[in-house]
C-alpha cells in the first residue's frame, strides 16, 4: 500500500508500519505519550494539517485528523513547515537537525525526549519508509 | 568600548588605556581583542607566574546589555599548564559590573607585597589588605569580601587555596560557582597576591544606537525563549546532553576507555530533574538559566553540576551518584579548581593505578577502585593541598604522567585536559581538540553539537555523518571561526541565535555596517592570531595531536570500532586553513587575506 503524503491514507499506513516493526517495537518499547504533528502550510500546501498519534510501549493506538486541538492534550507538540517537514521524509533532513537549527518546534517534556531520542529517531525512519510519494 | 585599567600591583599604579578604535573593529572584543593586545607580551621566555606576566580581563561590545546571553567576560595570558596562549570565560554577573563601572577590562601586571585585592567603585580603585581571606575557599571569600565593602550589588571574583598554593589549573569564580575555570589562571593570580576583584558599577553601557539594538535585543530574546535547546537547557541544564551523547557513544567512560557503562541514566539532566532539582540559577540577562540549584539530603540548597562536572566525576570515574557528583564538583569550585581538568588528572591517577604503573605506595596507600567516591574526595583535598601524591596531581595529567613515565596514558592535548566529547563519536572533535588555541578544549568549538546535528545551513555549515572524515574539515575550521565569534562578544556558546540577529545586534551597539561573513571574517582572524601567538610560543605542527586513547575503538557502545581517520583530517584542515604544513604556522597569504601582514613579518623572519 503507498499513499501520498500528507493524506488520511498515509497516516493509517504510517500507523500500521509502527504496529508491524520489529525494530520500532523494540527500540520505542517503554515510550508511553501521545503526539500531535502540527504542518504548517508552506509550498504546495495551503492548509494547516494537524496530525494525532497515540503511541505506547512500541505500538501505535490510534491515529487521527484533527481540525483543532480542543479535543486533545497531547504529551508532545511537533510544529513545522511543510517544506522542512517534507524534507525530513525525503530523509533531505536530519530530524535532530531540524530540532536543532529552528525547524522543527517541539513542545512538551524535554526530559521525556532526551531520555528517548532513539525512539524519536526511529518513529522518523518509519515515517520514511512509508513516504513514497509526496505532495508537490 | 570603554577603556581598560591597567593595574601594577607592584609599584601600585594604575593607568586608563584606550583600545585603538581600529583594534575595536577588527577584533570585536574578549579574547579575540585579548590575543591583539598581549600579542606582543606574550614571549617564550614569559614566566607565566612571573611579575611581568599579564592577567587581562576583558569584556565583549555587548557584555552587560540585556542581549542574548552576552553576561560573560573572558580572562586570558599565558597559561601556567600549557605554556601557551591562555582564555577562559565566565558567566554570572561579574563581567557586567565591571562594564558598569565604566572599563571594559582589567590588565594587572606586578605583585603584590602580601595578599590584596582590588576594590573597584565605579572608576575609584582601592587595593586592600586580603590577608585575612587568603586561604578561605571560593565561596567564603566573596562573602567576607561582601560583607567588608558592604555594598549592596557587588560583585566578587576570586581564587580559591588552589590558586594560591600554585594548582596548574586553578580558575577564578564568582557567583556562587561561575567559573573561569580552565589553563589555570587562577594560579597565576595567586603568583600575584591578587586574591579578588569586587566590583560595583552604576554607568550605562555604550550603545552606538540604543534606539535601534533595544528592538533587536527584544526580539532575539523572545526568539531563543522559543527555542527547543533553549527549552532543552532550561528543564535539563548542559547534562541534558547525557542521555543521547550516552546513545551515540560520545560520552567517556572509565578515563575514556570503556565504550559502555549502565548507570549513566543515573546522572543524566533528566534524572537530575526528576530527583534533587529544586531551581535553576541564570547569568546576568539570561533567559536560558541552565544553571542548577539542587538540594541533597542536608537539606541546603547548593549549585547542581553541569555536563563537563558530571561525565568528570560521574562516568569517566565510573561513579553514578548524582549527590556525589554534585558535592565533588563543589568541593573543587571552594578550592578553585577546574572541574574537567581535576577530573581527568585523578582518573589518570586511576587509569595508572588499575595497570599498576601506581601502587599505594604512591597514593599514601589510598586504593584507587573505579566507582569509590571516598578516594577520589580525598585525592582532591591531597591535590588542592598540594600534599603526597596530590603534588604531582597538582601539575595536571601530562606531568603527572611525565612523572609516572606514562605520558602517553594521559587524556590531553599540549597540556590541557581534553573535556568530555569523544572523538570517536563526533569525528569533528579530533580536529577541534588538537588544533585549539588553548590545548584540549570544547569551548572553542562546540562541534559535537555539529556532529550532532546542529549543522545551521544559515552559518554555511553542511551536514555530514557524525564518523566522516577529511570531507568535514573546512565545516570544523568554519564552525571554529563562528565559536571565535562568540569567544569575543562574549556570548554564551549556548545561544542558538541566528547569525543575522547577531551581526544585526553587533552593528546597532558598535555602529558598523557588517553582513554574516564579516563576523566570520573577524572570527578567523582571531584564530590565526592566536595560532601566530603560540608559534611565538613555541608550538610546531608536532603539536597537532590527538592522545594515545583516541586511537583505539571501543569495543562496544555507540561508537564502537571507530577511530577517526586523524592524519587524513588534519591535512585537509590545513588546506582550508591556509597553514604552512611543514611548520604549522598560517602562511603569509592567509595572514595577509586577513590583514595581517605586521604578523606575517613577525613570524615568517
Amino acid at each position: 500500500m503507498a499513499a501520498i503524503f500528507p493524506s488520511p491514507e498515509w497516516l493509517q499506513i504510517l500507523s500500521d508500519k509502527l504496529n508491524s516493526d520489529e525494530r520500532y517495537a523494540q527500540i520505542a518499547r517503554n515510550w508511553e505519550g501521545d503526539m500531535c504533528v502540527v504542518i504548517e502550510p508552506s509550498g504546495p500546501l495551503t492548509e494547516k494539517q494537524q496530525y494525532y498519534l497515540d503511541l505506547w510501549h512500541g505500538k501505535c493506538r490510534k491515529v487521527q485528523i484533527l481540525k483543532d486541538m480542543s479535543s486533545v492534550q497531547p504529551k508532545f507538540i511537533l510544529t513545522a513547515t511543510y517544506d522542512n517537514i517534507s524534507r525530513i521524509m525525503k530523509g533531505q533532513l536530519d530530524p535532530m537537525t531540524a530540532m536543532m537549527t529552528r525547524k522543527l518546534q517541539v513542545q512538551g517534556s524535554m526530559a521525556y525526549m532526551m531520555r528517548n531520542v532513539p525512539t524519536v529517531l526511529d518513529f522518523v525512519r518509519c515515517a520514511r519508509d512509508v513516504t513514497t510519494e509526496i505532495l508537490t | 568600548m570603554q577603556p581598560i585599567l591597567k593595574v601594577n600591583l607592584t609599584s601600585g599604579e594604575t593607568e586608563e588605556y584606550v583600545i585603538p578604535a581600529e583594534w575595536e573593529n577588527d577584533y570585536l572584543g574578549g579574547a579575540s581583542l585579548a590575543a591583539r593586545l598581549l600579542y606582543t607580551v606574550l614571549t617564550r621566555d614569559l614566566d607565566p607566574v612571573s611579575q611581568e606576566s599579564p592577567l587581562l580581563l576583558l569584556n565583549g561590545p555587548l557584555s552587560g546589555t540585556a542581549g542574548p546571553t552576552v553576561g560573560r567576560f573572558v580572562v586570558c595570558g599565558k597559561s601556567p599548564a600549557t605554556e601557551l596562549w591562555a582564555e577562559s570565560n565566565c558567566g554570572g554577573f561579574w563581567g557586567p559590573e565591571l562594564r558598569f563601572c565604566g572599563y571594559d577590562g582589567l590588565w594587572i601586571t606586578g605583585k603584590a607585597d602580601t595578599p590584596v585585592y582590588l576594590w573597584l567603585n565605579n572608576d575609584r580603585l582601592e587595593v586592600r589588605d586580603a590577608r585575612n581571606v587568603w586561604g578561605k575557599d571560593t565561596y567564603e571569600s566573596q562573602e567576607i569580601i561582601k560583607s567588608e565593602i558592604g555594598v549592596p550589588g557587588m560583585h566578587v571574583l576570586t581564587i580559591g587555596p588552589a590558586g594560591e598554593i600554585g594548582v596548574l589549573f586553578a580558575g577564578l569564580y564568582c557567583d556562587h560557582g561561575r567559573a573561569a575555570g580552565r589553563t589555570g589562571l587562577g594560579m597565576v593570580a595567586g603568583s600575584k597576591n591578587l586574591k579578588a576583584i569586587a566590583v560595583k558599577g552604576t554607568k550605562k553601557i555604550p550603545l552606538a544606537q540604543p534606539e535601534l539594538f533595544a528592538p533587536l535585543r527584544s526580539a532575539a530574546n523572545h526568539a531563543l525563549k522559543e527555542d527547543n535547546l533553549c527549552h532543552v537547557y532550561h528543564e535539563l541544564g548542559t547534562a541534558s546532553v547525557v542521555d543521547y551523547a550516552d546513545y551515540l557513544g560520545g560520552l567517556p567512560k572509565k578515563y575514556f576507555r570503556s565504550g559502555t557503562f549502565e548507570s549513566v541514566g543515573k546522572v543524566s539532566g533528566a534524572t537530575m530533574a526528576e530527583t534533587i532539582l529544586a531551581g535553576t540559577s541564570a547569568c546576568h540577562a539570561c533567559v536560558i538559566a541552565c544553571g542548577r540549584v539542587v538540594r541533597l539530603e542536608d537539606g541546603a540548597k547548593r549549585k547542581g553540576p553541569e555536563y563537563e562536572t558530571i561525565v568528570s566525576f560521574g562516568p569517566d570515574l565510573l561513579i553514578d551518584d548524582l549527590a556525589a557528583i554534585t558535592r565533588l564538583g563543589e568541593l573543587c569550585d571552594r578550592y578553585g579548581m577546574d572541574t574537567i581538568s581535576a577530573g581527568g588528572t585523578l582518573g589518570l591517577a586511576f587509569h595508572l593505578f588499575e595497570k599498576g604503573v601506581i601502587t599505594t605506595k604512591d597514593t599514601g596507600g589510598l586504593v584507587l577502585r573505579w566507582g569509590d567516591v571516598k578516594p577520589v574526595e580525598q585525592l582532591l583535598h591531597l591535590t588542592a593541598h598540594r600534599e603526597g601524591i596530590g603534588e604531582f596531581l597538582a601539575q595536571g595529567s601530562r606531568r603527572f604522567g611525565q612523572h609516572f613515565g606514562a605520558e602517553e596514558e594521559a587524556v590531553q592535548v599540549n597540556g590541557l585536559e581534553v573535556a568530555y566529547h569523544d572523538p570517536r563519536a563526533y569525528s569533528g572533535m579530533a580536529l577541534v581538540y588538537a588544533t585549539s588555541p588553548r590545548g584540549a578544549c570544547h569551548n572553542q568549538s562546540q562541534y559535537f553539537l555539529v556532529d550532532m546535528g546542529q549543522a545551521d545551513a544559515s552559518l554555511g555549515l553542511e551536514f555530514y555523518d557524525r564518523h566522516a572524515g577529511a570531507e568535514k574539515a573546512a565545516n570544523v575550521a568554519r564552525y571554529q571561526d563562528w565559536q571565535t565569534v562568540f569567544n569575543a562578544l562574549v556570548m554564551c556558546i549556548f545561544a542558538n541565535v541566528p547569525v543575522e540577529t547577531i551581526t544585526g545586534l553587533i552593528n546597532t551597539a558598535c555602529s558598523l555596517d557588517w553582513g554574516p561573513e564579516d563576523l566570520f571574517r573577524a572570527g578567523e582572524r582571531a584564530w590565526n592570531l592566536k595560532r601566530a601567538i603560540n608559534n611565538r610560543l613555541g608550538l610546531t605542527r608536532a603539536n597537532d595531536k590527538l592522545p594515545k586513547a583516541f586511537l583505539a575503538p571501543y569495543q562496544d557502545g555507540g561508537s564502537a570500532g571507530y577511530v577517526p581517520p586523524f592524519n587524513e583530517m588534519l591535512e585537509a584542515y590545513y588546506t582550508a586553513r591556509g597553514w604552512d604544513p611543514v611548520t604549522g604556522k598560517p602562511t603569509s597569504n592567509k595572514l595577509a587575506e586577513l590583514g595581517l601582514e605586521w604578523v606575517a613579518q613577525d613570524i615568517w623572519k
